[in-house]
């Protein structure tokens, strides 16, 4: 694989550069280099799959194939839907980008817009980003990336081709893992990789961050499971799963306690929390689907209460009340 | 113990400085009818003060009842020892309209 | 309904509904009905509870015009003046309006909150907004600070207001009884209206927090009346607000306590889990403090007018169940350094630090705190590789520090 050697994280370092190095998606791998045949053909792109599974180095090596690896920086706007201030401000840095990359790269006629984290987006802001992809649509491409295509309207749902990354398998991560410890010379033992590859739950990204913080505190040494488990347990956001299992079962002050231990040594904001909170809950198995329904309103609620409210440690506090008395109703009626 | 009405008394002759005092403190005077009336109450203590000063007197007002509108004194009332503007012409309710004899509520309870 | 609070059901919307201070009534509807008047704003000063706000809404009510709400203490920010200066593109309009709005009215309460202050500013902005503006202002003040104001008298009209008089308040009383169906002793009306010393609004508190439905008001009931301390301390304020009985009694606490919302509504928070153990009350108590906070958040610095339904909120998380009350020993503060921890200045560097995470791997600045943050900070402790790494991610020295330094509890 091709390796970008100035690149000190090890995540971009090895990311993959090119669409064969697509680690575990051979199907969608497939699928796109039959659009790559005829570039002029390629429709928008939507990406949908949970973190990690490769869908934005998915669409860097689509930029990378359409534009070169020297140039396809030029004809490639990468957004983040959650980091800009709203639509408008993804509106004016597509127009502006649409007017710079104009004349295009050889005849790939359009440039590329890469949009990340669209199911962060409200409706109102979607309708407007349909807008804008209409607009630009003579000169430029849209890839969109989300976790959940559902919360994807449906008018641009239709205007994409929609590709579902799975969960990388087993197997694919621990093969990984282990050539680019071979790569920087890492002497890591098998079950240590295999403790990695538990911990990251389908998300690459962690894992070889994993590995590399494990690598840099073992530095000649081998890397095994023990530094691995203090390396998980000093960067575990596994607090947030800690935090709403006990509100479920009700322990509201120990909830408490942990959510402001994971304030304090994470500076998460209270919408941070909460959206994780939302992937949390989504994994309880001890929880029915039609039982998690009326937590995650309960998340809905104090999500925009926090927009409007002045402490968000008050109103997370509230949530976790809420949170134990629906809690311990479940318990009580089954 | 001077009453005084505030919506027309007189006061003896007084020079002009203390004249020019008194309208400054809120008083309006008629000459036509050479009647004297409370325009502003902002410093109705130190008016008041004056007044007994010129008076040479201790002076009370009377006050309109909200009700009944008939002009009335404070030594009808029961709760002088707790009034911070005893005295003072403020729109008040007499003891008659405060306490009907005729109130069925209160023959019920005692 | 038993969480209506009287002192908003009963409040008047007609000029002449308004108990008491009929002489500053007068004045005051002159002063607002006066096109040419010479002085353009007016300032309201007297007691707490006798009706100057109540006075300024019936008003509003009554003439038809806009009240556009400003907190004394913004004066400074030229945002406020600025924004005061056009008042059409400004307004915080209430609810009562019929559709005809005949003009806007500027109105500042409690003023003698910001000119306190050691340095004249306070008064001097106040009189800048004056002089700039073109709608008429109304100020309301306590009449224990008109010291301070006395610079004001040369630019409004000031209207004194005095202690709401016994046998009026007592009218006011029985006309509530008549209409809540509560029979009553004549002589605890007069308790209650005596023991108010002139604060209409407290008195009706009183009323309310002593009435029971279908039981008569006695004489006996009103001995549980303490003559108000209006300087209440924080642990004197959370003492009496977790134990009060019923919500009137919260809400005339939270009116006379002196102690900062913010900290209140922290403190508050904090001990909520002692107060009720019971799941649901908790949950309960809990979600009106979140409401009472949502209502804080949309205050922000101006919109005071809100503030009745902050402390409605308030008094009702201190009255889901008054049964249950036992004495308990408060939470210390140090919960909340954790939180205090987080700054602005610290916030905005770690979202500095995310950004540049996120430009060189292709993140957003939420999947940067997640899944990049945790290790790097791991990884920086070690010495060997940290420069080339931070030097890669364009951090700077102050981030890296930050970085390193972050688990410290």
């Amino acid at each position: 694989m091709s390796v970008n050697e100035g690149a000190l994280m090890w995540v971009e370092k090895y990311r993959p550069k090119t669409l064969k190095d697509v680690v575990n998606q051979h199907d969608i791998v497939e699928s796109i280099k039959a659009f790559m045949r005829n570039p002029k053909t390629m429709p928008h792109l939507m990406f949908a799959g949970i973190p990690g599974t490769g869908k934005t180095t998915t669409a860097l090596c689509i930029a990378h194939e359409l534009f070169g690896m020297q140039n396809w920086r030029n004809f490639t706007l990468e957004l983040n839907a959650s980091d800009e201030r709203g639509i408008d401000t993804v509106r004016e840095r597509v127009k502006d980008f649409s007017r710079y990359s104009r004349g295009a790269f050889g005849d790939i006629p359009f440039a590329l817009i890469i949009l990340d984290e669209c199911d962060q987006m409200t409706g109102p802001a979607q309708t407007a980003l349909r807008r804008i992809m209409e607009t630009s649509s003579r000169t430029s491409r849209f890839i969109l990336i989300c976790n959940q295509s559902s919360k994807i309207i449906e008018p641009i749902q239709s205007r994409c081709a929609i590709f579902r990354f799975s969960r990388l398998e087993r197997n694919a991560m621990v093969e990984h893992l282990k050539d680019v410890a071979k790569k920087e010379t890492v002497n890591i033992s098998s079950e240590a990789v295999e403790r990695i590859v538990d911990y990251a739950e389908g998300d690459l990204r962690h894992a070889i961050n994993a590995l590399q913080t494990a690598a840099a505190y073992k530095e000649d040494a081998v890397v095994d499971e023990k530094v691995v488990s203090q390396i998980i347990g000093e960067a575990s956001p596994k607090q947030i799963q800690l935090m709403l299992n006990k509100a479920i079962n009700g322990d509201f002050m120990e909830a408490r306690r942990i959510m402001y231990d994971i304030i304090g040594t994470y500076g998460f904001t209270g919408a941070e929390i909460i959206r994780q909170m939302q992937k949390e809950l989504f994994k309880i198995s001890y929880i029915l689907p039609e039982q998690k329904a009326e937590f995650s309103n309960i998340l809905g609620e104090y999500d925009y209460r926090l927009t409007q409210g002045a402490n968000s440690d008050l109103q997370l506090s509230a949530l976790l009340a809420q949170f134990v008395k629906v809690g311990k109703a479940l318990g009580e009626s089954s | 113990m001077v009453l005084l009405n505030q919506k027309g008394f007189k006061l003896p002759r007084v020079e002009k400085e203390k004249f020019m005092l008194l309208l400054r403190l809120g008083l309006d005077y008629n000459s036509q009818q050479t009647l004297y009336s409370i325009k502003n109450y902002n410093s109705i203590h130190q008016l008041r003060d004056t007044l007994q000063d010129i008076l040479k007197s201790e002076i009370a007002f009377t006050q309109t009842c909200t009700i009944c509108n008939i002009d009335f004194g404070c030594s009808t009332c029961n709760y002088t020892k707790f009034c911070p503007t005893k005295d003072l012409p403020f729109t008040c309710v007499c003891n008659q309209c405060l306490r009907p004899k005729k109130n069925l509520q209160q023959q019920k309870l005692f | 309904m038993k969480n209506d609070l009287w002192v908003e059901k009963y409040r008047p919307t007609l000029i002449k509904d308004v108990i008491g201070n009929e002489e500053a009534k007068i004045l005051f509807v002159e002063w607002l009905g006066n096109k040419r008047r010479t002085k353009k704003a007016v300032l309201l000063y007297g007691p707490p509870g006798v009706g100057k706000t109540t006075l300024v809404n019936a008003a509003a009510n009554e003439y038809n015009f806009r009240i556009i709400e400003m907190n004394a203490s913004d004066t400074r920010s030229e945002k406020a003046v600025t924004r005061i200066a056009n008042p059409a593109t400004s307004f915080t309009g209430l609810d009562k309006f019929s559709s005809e709005i005949k003009g806007n009215i500027l109105f500042m309460d409690e003023i003698d909150g910001i000119a306190g202050n050691e340095d004249r500013g306070g008064v001097n902005a106040i009189i800048k907004i004056i002089e700039n503006t073109r709608a008429p202002i109304i100020m309301a003040a306590n009449d224990v600070e008109i010291e301070k104001l006395r610079p004001l008298k040369k630019v409004c009209t000031l209207i004194r207001f005095q202690p709401t008089r016994i046998p009026l308040i007592i009218m006011a009383l029985k006309s509530i009884c008549e209409q809540e169906h509560v029979k009553y002793e004549f002589v605890a009306l007069e308790k209650i209206a005596v023991n108010s010393q002139g604060d209409v609004r407290s008195a009706i508190n009183d009323l309310q927090g002593l009435s029971e439905e279908g039981k008569t008001l006695t004489e006996q009931d009103t001995l549980a009346l303490s003559l108000r301390n209006k300087d209440v301390s924080m642990y004197d304020t959370l003492k009496e607000y977790f134990a009060v009985k019923n919500i009137a009694d919260a809400a005339n606490l939270l009116n006379y306590s002196t102690v900062e919302y913010d900290d209140l509504l922290m403190a508050i928070g904090d001990n909520m889990p002692k107060r009720y153990t019971d799941t649901v009350k908790l949950a309960e108590a809990y979600d009106f403090l979140s409401q009472a906070d949502v209502f804080r958040g949309r205050i922000g610095i101006e919109h005071w007018h809100l503030l009745k339904y902050f402390y409605n909120n308030l008094a009702q998380a201190a009255s889901v169940d008054p049964e249950s009350y036992k004495p308990f020993e408060f939470i210390s503060p140090p919960i909340r350094v954790i939180t205090l921890f987080w700054t602005k200045s610290k916030r905005t560097l770690l979202t500095s630090i995310c950004m540049k995470i996120g430009v060189q791997c292709h993140v957003s600045k939420y999947e940067a705190k997640m899944i990049f943050v945790p290790y790097l900070r791991l990884m920086l402790q070690q010495r060997k590789k940290a420069n080339a790494l931070a030097e890669w991610l364009k951090l700077t020295p102050e981030e890296v520090t930050f970085l390193t330094g972050l688990k410290m509890f």
